[in-house]
């Protein structure tokens, strides 16, 4: 007689259920026109050009008293440069070159993936090589993908100011 | 409490420039890597040209030569000299190119070279250190 209820309450349930999901479109259904963040790949970033980003991350980051691990990685996601500041944390070591490479390789700031995953988009999540945290920006030269630069020690907002920086100094 | 000396970023600075221009005085092509005493990277550059498995081999040898407190070409030379299970131990790549940094009889750390003959990488790896030990 139990199991016949529960049965019951289920079934009523799902009768109130379907019909409220059908009712809301869902967004990933969407189909855009152009593809997003459709960026080409360029040579990869010279080592002098890693180096003054880094310096330049660097720089802001000693300037507020931080301590960064900053990672510049190539257009194929490969380490090129790396610095550890003076007390920076050790963890922050993998983590600032794994916004690096993710950055580079989904040619987008890695802030797009914590602010998908903020939202709700929580399959981003099972994507390879994701990291959910902003701190990982793309290198550009004439409008081609050369690399990208991440930082990694303080929250997720003061290593996007050192990366800003570090952009900056070489992005043209 | 015991005290030891420690690297810092600019004294990185100082190695991986004296070892970049080592391997530019030869018409070298390397990646360096610094780490600390624990093995973990504090500096590391990779030069125009220099394939991404230089990367992670230097780092390796770095990595093997801050654990063990010493030289990766030392590990080499136990393999080489008949001790093949040497090849198994956890966290060593038994390769010439990886030096401690002794500073005061403590290792402070260690350099780590892939890119040309091992025992050109060393040569890179040591001028570094000398660059440092030389004030």
């Amino acid at each position: 007689m139990k199991s016949t209820f529960r049965i019951a309450v289920l079934a009523a349930a799902a009768a109130v259920a379907v019909p409220g999901f059908a009712q809301q479109p869902n967004p990933l259904d969407n189909v855009p026109d152009k593809m997003p963040f459709d960026t080409p790949y360029g040579a990869p970033i010279p080592l002098d050009r890693a180096e003054a980003a880094i310096a330049a991350a660097v720089a802001e980051a000693k300037k507020r008293d931080w301590k960064m691990n900053v990672s510049v990685v190539d257009s194929g996601g490969n380490l090129v440069a790396f610095q550890r500041m003076d007390g920076a944390q050790l963890a922050s070591v993998k983590i600032s070159m794994h916004k690096a490479r993710a950055a580079a390789q989904f040619r987008r700031e890695t802030k797009a993936f914590e602010n998908g995953i903020q939202s709700g988009l929580n399959y981003l999540i099972t994507l390879d090589g994701i990291i959910g945290s902003r701190g990982g920006i793309p290198l550009m030269d004439g409008g081609k993908l050369v690399g990208a630069i991440g930082c990694s020690g303080g929250t997720g907002s003061q290593d996007e100011v050192s990366c800003k920086a570090g952009a900056a100094a070489v992005n043209r | 409490m015991k005290t030891r000396p420690q690297l810092t970023l600019d004294d990185c600075l100082k190695i991986s420039a004296a070892a970049e221009a080592e391997a530019r005085r030869n018409n070298w092509i390397v990646a360096i890597a610094i780490l600390d005493d624990g093995g973990h990277l504090l500096h590391f550059a990779r030069m125009d040209g220099a394939t991404p498995a230089n990367a992670g081999i230097a780092l390796e040898k770095g990595r093997t030569a801050a654990i063990s407190r010493r030289s990766s070409g030392k590990w080499e030379e136990f393999v080489k000299g008949g001790r093949t299970s040497m090849i198994k131990m956890p966290g060593i790549l038994p390769v010439q190119g990886g030096l401690p940094i002794v500073v005061d009889k403590v290792c402070v750390g260690s350099v780590g070279v892939s890119g040309v003959q091992s025992h050109e990488d060393e040569q890179i790896a040591q001028a570094g250190i000398d660059a440092l030990q030389k004030g």
